[in-house]
C-alpha cells in the first residue's frame, strides 16, 4: 500500500512530520501514560498522517501532526482505558456548574505560596499531572511542556480559545493545590 | 483574544502572554491594586518554572523515526551520521544560508547600506525573519548564554559586532546570535528568552531603517529605539509590557 506513494508523499512526510516525531512522542506518552503505547499510538498516527499528507494546507504542521497523534490517542483511550474517558464529560459538566454558581471559584480551599510550588520536584509534578482528568492534562502539557500558544492548543484540541483558557486555568489550579497536599503530607 | 471578565482567568493568559497590550495593561493595573491577584501570577509562574525545570521537552526515543518509516514502507533512513534524524531535514539547507549570508557580508562591506533607503517594509521583514527563526530547527547560528562567545562569532562575520549583554539577571538570558537579512542588508540579531518566549533584537544601521512607534504585526510586538548610530528593532510574542521591559534592560545594561 505504501509502496504505491509517490516520492512527493515521502518527502513530504520528512519534511512536514518527521521534524515533530518529538512532540507527537511526547504528547503520546502524556495521554496514555506509558512509553511503550505511547510509541503504538505514534506509530498509528504517522500512518494516518502520511496517508493524509496531501491533504495538509501548510500552515502549521506542529499543530496539525499533534492534532492526528491527539485523535489516535483517544482512539486508544477508547480501546484501552475507555474509564479514562469516560469520566471526562461529567467533570467537564461539573466544572462548567461551580463556575457558573461560585462567582470566586478561582479561590480553592488550599492556595498554597509560590515558594512551594517552586519546591515540587519532577517525580511529584509528574505524578500529578498524569492524575489529571485527559483533558485538562493534555491542554497543560500542549502549554506547559511542549510550548504551543492558546491559538494553537484550540485548534489541537477541537475547543475555542475561551476553552483552552478556562481549562489551563483549572489544570494549573488543580497542580498547584495538589503540590500543596503532597508538601503538606511530606511524601 | 477573547477578553473574559474573571481577571483570574487573564492573569493565566497575561502570564502566557496571549493578552494584546491593551489587555495587558489593564491586568498590570489589577495586578498592582490587587495583592491576591499578584500572588496568583506568582503561583503561576512558579508553576510554569517548575515545570520548565523538572520536565524538560524530551527528544524522541532512539530508532522512532527508523521504525516509523520502516512501518510505512519507506526507503530505509537515507542517514546514519545524523544522530537526529528528525532534525536533519531542514538544518542543512539553513547552515548552507547563514554560510552565504556571511560571504555577502564579507563582499558587501560598510557602503552597502548607506545606499538603500529606509523602507516601510522593514518591519515586515523584521518580523518575518523572527517567524522564521522561531520555525528553524533552532532560533540562532550561534547558541550560547556567554556574550564573549557571541560577540566574537559575529565579528567574523559582519563588518561591526553589535553590543553582546547578558540579562539573565533581568529575566532576560541570552539565547545567541543569527545573521538576518533585512532588504540586502545582512544585520546582527540577538536573540534572549523570557519564560518560554524568544526575543529577537536586530541592529540596523540607521540609514536602513529608521525606529517606528510600539506597534503589532501579525501578533508579534515591536518595540525600536536608536542607541549609538543603530536603530535597535526587538520582536517578539511577549506581551508589550514584558517587551518593553526588556527594551529599558538591555538600555540600562548599555549605559553602565
Amino acid at each position: 500500500m505504501a509502496s504505491l506513494k509517490s516520492e512527493d508523499d515521502q518527502a513530504r512526510f520528512a519534511r512536514v512530520v518527521t521534524p515533530h516525531l518529538a512532540d507527537a512522542y511526547a504528547l503520546a506518552r502524556w495521554l496514555t501514560g506509558n512509553r511503550a503505547d505511547a510509541e503504538d499510538v505514534v506509530q498509528e498516527a504517522c500512518l494516518r498522517a502520511f496517508r493524509g499528507i496531501a491533504g495538509f494546507a501548510g500552515v502549521n504542521a506542529r499543530a496539525w501532526v499533534l492534532t492526528i497523534v491527539r485523535h489516535a490517542a483517544y482512539t486508544w483511550l477508547g480501546k484501552n482505558r475507555s474509564a479514562a474517558l469516560l469520566v471526562v464529560d461529567d467533570l467537564e459538566s461539573i466544572e462548567q456548574q461551580q463556575a457558573k454558581g461560585g462567582g470566586a471559584s478561582g479561590e480553592g480551599p488550599q492556595t498554597p505560596e509560590a515558594a512551594l510550588i517552586a519546591k515540587a520536584d519532577a517525580r511529584r509534578l509528574e505524578a500529578a499531572i498524569t492524575d489529571l482528568p485527559v483533558l485538562f492534562r493534555e491542554t497543560l502539557v500542549l502549554r506547559d511542556v511542549q510550548g504551543l500558544d492558546y491559538r494553537e492548543i484550540a485548534e489541537v484540541t477541537k475547543v475555542p480559545i475561551g476553552t483552552v483558557m478556562s481549562r489551563l486555568a483549572r489544570a494549573r489550579r488543580r497542580l498547584m493545590e495538589r503540590v500543596a497536599t503532597d508538601e503538606a503530607k511530606g511524601g | 483574544m477573547t477578553p473574559s471578565g474573571d481577571p483570574r482567568l487573564l492573569v493565566h493568559a497575561y502570564v502566557d502572554g496571549e493578552l494584546d497590550p491593551a489587555h495587558a495593561l489593564e491586568v498590570e493595573r489589577q495586578l498592582a491594586a490587587d495583592p491576591s491577584l499578584a500572588a496568583e501570577r506568582e503561583r503561576i509562574e512558579a508553576l510554569r518554572r517548575a515545570i520548565a525545570q523538572q520536565l524538560p521537552r524530551e527528544s524522541a526515543p532512539p530508532g522512532l523515526a527508523r521504525r516509523v518509516e520502516a512501518a510505512l514502507g519507506l526507503r530505509p533512513a537515507r542517514t546514519a551520521s545524523h544522530p537526529s534524524w528528525t532534525r536533519a531535514a531542514s538544518h542543512p539547507s539553513w547552515r548552507a544560508l547563514a554560510a552565504s549570508v556571511a560571504v555577502a557580508a564579507f563582499l558587501g562591506s560598510g557602503a552597502t547600506w548607506l545606499v538603500l533607503s529606509p523602507g516601510p517594509g522593514d518591519a515586515d521583514m523584521i518580523v518575518g525573519n523572527h517567524l522564521r527563526a522561531l520555525m528553524a530547527p533552532q532560533p540562532v547560528d550561534v547558541g550560547s548564554s556567554d556574550q564573549h562567545t557571541v560577540k566574537p562569532w559575529f565579528s567574523g562575520r559582519i563588518p561591526e559586532a553589535p553590543r553582546v549583554v547578558d540579562l539573565s539577571s533581568e529575566g532576560f538570558p541570552l539565547v545567541g546570535g543569527r545573521i538576518d537579512v533585512v532588504g540586502r542588508t545582512p544585520v546582527p540579531t540577538l536573540v534572549y528568552r523570557h519564560r518560554q518566549h524568544l526575543i529577537s533584537l536586530s541592529a540596523l544601521p540607521l540609514g536602513r531603517a529608521a525606529p517606528i512607534p510600539p506597534e503589532q504585526i501579525a501578533g508579534y510586538n515591536i518595540v525600536s529605539w536608536t542607541e549609538n548610530g543603530l536603530a535597535y528593532w526587538a520582536v517578539s510574542d511577549l506581551a508589550a509590557a514584558d517587551l518593553n521591559a526588556f527594551a529599558k534592560a538591555f538600555r540600562t545594561a548599555g549605559q553602565s
